[in-house]
């Protein structure tokens, strides 16, 4: 705006230079497509790096393609096959299995952890314990992978201690079909814990502490103000926790992969991991893209629901 | 002022977009193309040089600087330039996939058996069979091995270096027990072995330390191969269209390893076999582990666990005495443009000369007849006594998918959830219908 009125001034001095007018008509151009060219390179990294691989993903899982050779038209034959796939009915059965593990144990551990840092203000102990919990959500899947295995598989008495409280023997935790996977899951929630934590410990900074203060008058205890004011208040930060941990959980890859690849049998196979292998190792790529495509649609179906929830709650709030 | 920095936000953006644009650009101008036309040849018809592009994994630690010197010669002689990639053993057949896929593969590749059917269904690799001469099937040991889908694939440059069962001198002698040859004698020596030595209630002796975590379908190597070659049986019936291991001599290699599973270690589900190898039999903790062997295993094991009193047997004897023995070969991809030369590469890379000089400081097993065996001499009964006892994998179609779905099957086999019939019924359900849409396809 505050260009167009300069150009204006110079209209109005008349002095109408050629040269000028030129370069304003070139500035009003510019002025004109400079919003294309700011959303530009997100825009073309959106279309190239997920829009377009959507529609070749699409268009792939009605071919016979082995990545080496051009695809073959063949129809619904690969929609067909995943009706009767029993590994894919192994890898949907230990992806939800997952999620369900995961996602309860890490939104109430994060949520409570949260309350507590939030509790401590900024004291050293809070910005300590905010470092320790993010930290692991940094790390690198691998390198958790090779830390937890070395733990579970030592001799460290304290590691078999630990685990001997609940009955169990660290070192067959990956190795029996029935503890692989919430051994897990537990791994997975410790690495990700942190970062739910922030998000919650974001959300509880923004309760008006009015609330609190008012409770309090009211001769409420600390139990009575989490039930009736943080849990209520937190309600879309917990929907967003909750369906970022879903969407998360369904897309879980290089952990189990570097822990367990799968084993033992198809215990800890999940959906990713199995189309991961099928378009890697077998070079199964129409087929592999059918399985992204069924995970892709659950994805797409959480996300609308939870786009639902938030919107809901949010204008309830 | 806010002129300057709209022009200035313009200009970043601008460079962003141009980055972005010339990162989706193709140029890769290394690497075999596929052929549009014949470049290569014209480069030597005008007596310049041509560039060979060759993919190894890592063969030693340092196979470019071990190669190199003998290379040059190769250049010097055949005015070229070969290039050596050396590429990680991690998701190794991915990356070639991805390369030809790309237009950027090499001229020549290593391969390993199963990686073949994929590649030559795709025809992107060439049969040597035209290129081979009488002199090169008699010279080569191990070339029968790579003959597959009726033609000669590779040239072999890794071989004789099987899965071998490696033992424990120390335990045996003290349970007055010589070197196991057959089933009966393992399965004796390992329940004597299995042991509570410390008198603590528990185990801590364990007749045979095999591991069963892995991710990949090459723990057959050590954990199935042999068992079902030495009870008579194999993968796939001989015309390729459909797999024979659950038959009576795969139930019966199952169920062998089921009963040797009471002398292994409780957590062996939970460890990989190196591991398996490194913390339990390299520290004296088992009476037997099978691990792929090396013609320096004296000397590393020496290094690694010095006080390991050790030796090996090369493969039990029970209906047959065999064990697994990769046949990992040089191949020529079909984008090569220069094919001559590249097979004269590889047969300089394999032949006797220069694998008489890589094997002085790097031993393996001689590859052909005239090149002198260079390790240690407790090793070389493997390519001398025992060399009939090496078998490679019989390649068949959808190789890669039937090894990984059997390999999940002995896994929940091992663990108890499945018997060793349900368990291979199974394997052999999946494979077969496999094997069924493939031929089908075919036809």
């Amino acid at each position: 705006m505050n260009g167009l009125r300069n150009r204006g001034g110079r209209r109005k001095d008349a002095v109408p230079a050629p040269a000028g007018g030129a370069a304003a008509r070139v500035g009003g151009r510019l002025r004109r497509v400079s919003p294309y060219l700011y959303i530009a390179p997100i825009a073309l990294t959106l279309l190239v790096f997920k829009i377009v691989p959507f529609f070749l993903s699409l268009a792939l899982s009605f071919t016979r393609y082995d990545i080496l050779t051009p695809p073959v038209f063949n129809g619904l034959y690969n929609y067909q096959k995943l009706l009767g796939d029993v590994m894919l009915g192994d890898a949907v059965r230990n992806t939800l299995l997952y999620a369900v593990i995961v996602v309860p144990i890490q939104t109430v551990l994060a949520l409570l952890l949260a309350c507590c840092v939030v509790g401590k203000g900024n004291r050293l102990t809070a910005r300590f314990a905010k470092a320790a919990f993010f930290i692991p959500y940094l790390t690198s899947a691998s390198i958790i992978g090779i830390v937890w295995k070395t733990l579970l598989n030592s001799d460290i008495a304290a590691v078999e201690g630990f685990f001997a409280l609940f009955g169990l023997n660290a070192s067959t935790l990956l190795g029996s079909s029935k503890t692989a996977l919430p051994t897990l899951a537990g791994i997975a929630i410790w690495k990700d814990l942190g970062y739910y934590m922030i998000i919650y410990v974001a959300g509880l900074m923004n309760i008006p502490q009015i609330y609190y203060e008012a409770a309090r008058v009211d001769g409420a205890n600390k139990w009575w103000e989490f039930f009736k004011i943080t849990l209520p208040l937190v309600k879309p930060t917990t929907i967003l926790v909750v369906f970022l941990g879903i969407t998360t959980s369904f897309q879980v890859f290089d952990l189990l992969y570097n822990l367990t690849g799968g084993g033992p049998g198809t215990s800890t196979m999940t959906l990713v991991m199995y189309a991961y292998n099928l378009n890697f190792k077998s070079n199964n790529a129409g087929y592999a893209m059918a399985v992204s495509n069924v995970l892709l649609l659950i994805v797409a179906v959480l996300s609308i629901l939870q786009r639902k929830f938030v919107r809901r709650e949010t204008s309830e709030w | 002022m806010k002129c300057i920095r709209h022009l200035v936000a313009l200009g970043l953006s601008g460079a962003m977009l141009l980055s972005l644009l010339s990162a989706c650009g193709g140029g890769g101008t290394s690497g075999a193309q596929p052929s549009e036309n014949s470049q290569g040849q014209e480069e030597t018809q005008q007596g310049e040089s041509t560039e060979l592009l060759v993919w190894v994994p890592p063969l030693d630690d340092d196979t470019e600087a071990s190669w190199r010197p003998m290379l040059e010669k190769f250049e010097e002689e055949h005015n070229c330039t070969v290039t050596l990639e050396i590429i990680p053993w991690t998701n190794y057949q991915e990356k070639y996939t991805m390369a030809i896929n790309a237009g950027e593969g090499p001229d020549i590749g290593y391969m390993y058996a199963e990686m073949y059917p994929t590649f030559i269904d795709a025809k992107a690799i060439d049969d040597l069979t035209p290129y081979l001469t009488d002199e090169d099937y008699e010279n080569y040991i191990y070339l029968e091995q790579t003959e597959m889908f009726g033609g000669t694939y590779g040239l072999p440059i890794v071989a004789g270096v099987p899965f071998v069962i490696y033992y424990n001198q120390d335990i045996l002698d003290s349970l007055g027990e010589e070197a196991p040859e057959t089933w009966d004698d393992f399965k004796r020596i390992c329940a004597e072995a299995t042991q509570d030595t410390d008198g603590d209630g528990e185990i801590d002796q364990y007749g045979f330390a095999l591991g069963w975590n892995s991710a990949s379908f090459g723990a057959l190597n050590s954990n199935w191969y042999m068992w079902l070659w030495q009870a008579g049986g194999d993968i796939f019936n001989d015309d390729l269209k459909s797999v024979r291991f659950n038959d009576a001599a795969g139930l019966e290699a199952a169920e062998f390893l089921m009963e040797l599973k009471q002398y292994m270690p409780e957590d062996a589900l939970a460890l990989s076999n190196d591991d398996c190898f490194d913390k339990i039999f390299g520290a004296g903790k088992a009476a037997f582990a099978v691990k792929r062997s090396s013609q320096v295993q004296g000397t590393t094991f020496a290094q690694t666990y010095p006080d390991l009193n050790w030796d090996y047997v090369t493969a039990l004897s029970y209906k047959d005495s065999a064990t697994f023995g990769a046949v990992d070969s040089l191949t020529l991809m079909s984008a090569c443009e220069n094919k001559e030369l590249a097979v004269e590469l590889m047969k300089y890379i394999t032949g006797t000369e220069f694998m008489t000089e890589y094997h002085k400081t790097c031993p393996g097993a001689p590859l052909t007849w005239d090149e002198p065996y260079q390790g240690d001499e407790k090793m070389a009964r493997i390519v001398t006594d025992d060399v009939e006892k090496l078998r490679t994998l019989t390649v068949g179609p959808k190789g890669v998918e039937i090894y990984e779905y059997l390999w999940r099957q002995l896994q929940i086999m091992f663990e108890g959830t499945q018997t060793p019939q349900e368990a291979l019924d199974e394997a052999a359900r999946y494979a077969n219908q496999l094997l069924d849409e493939y031929w089908a396809a075919k036809e």
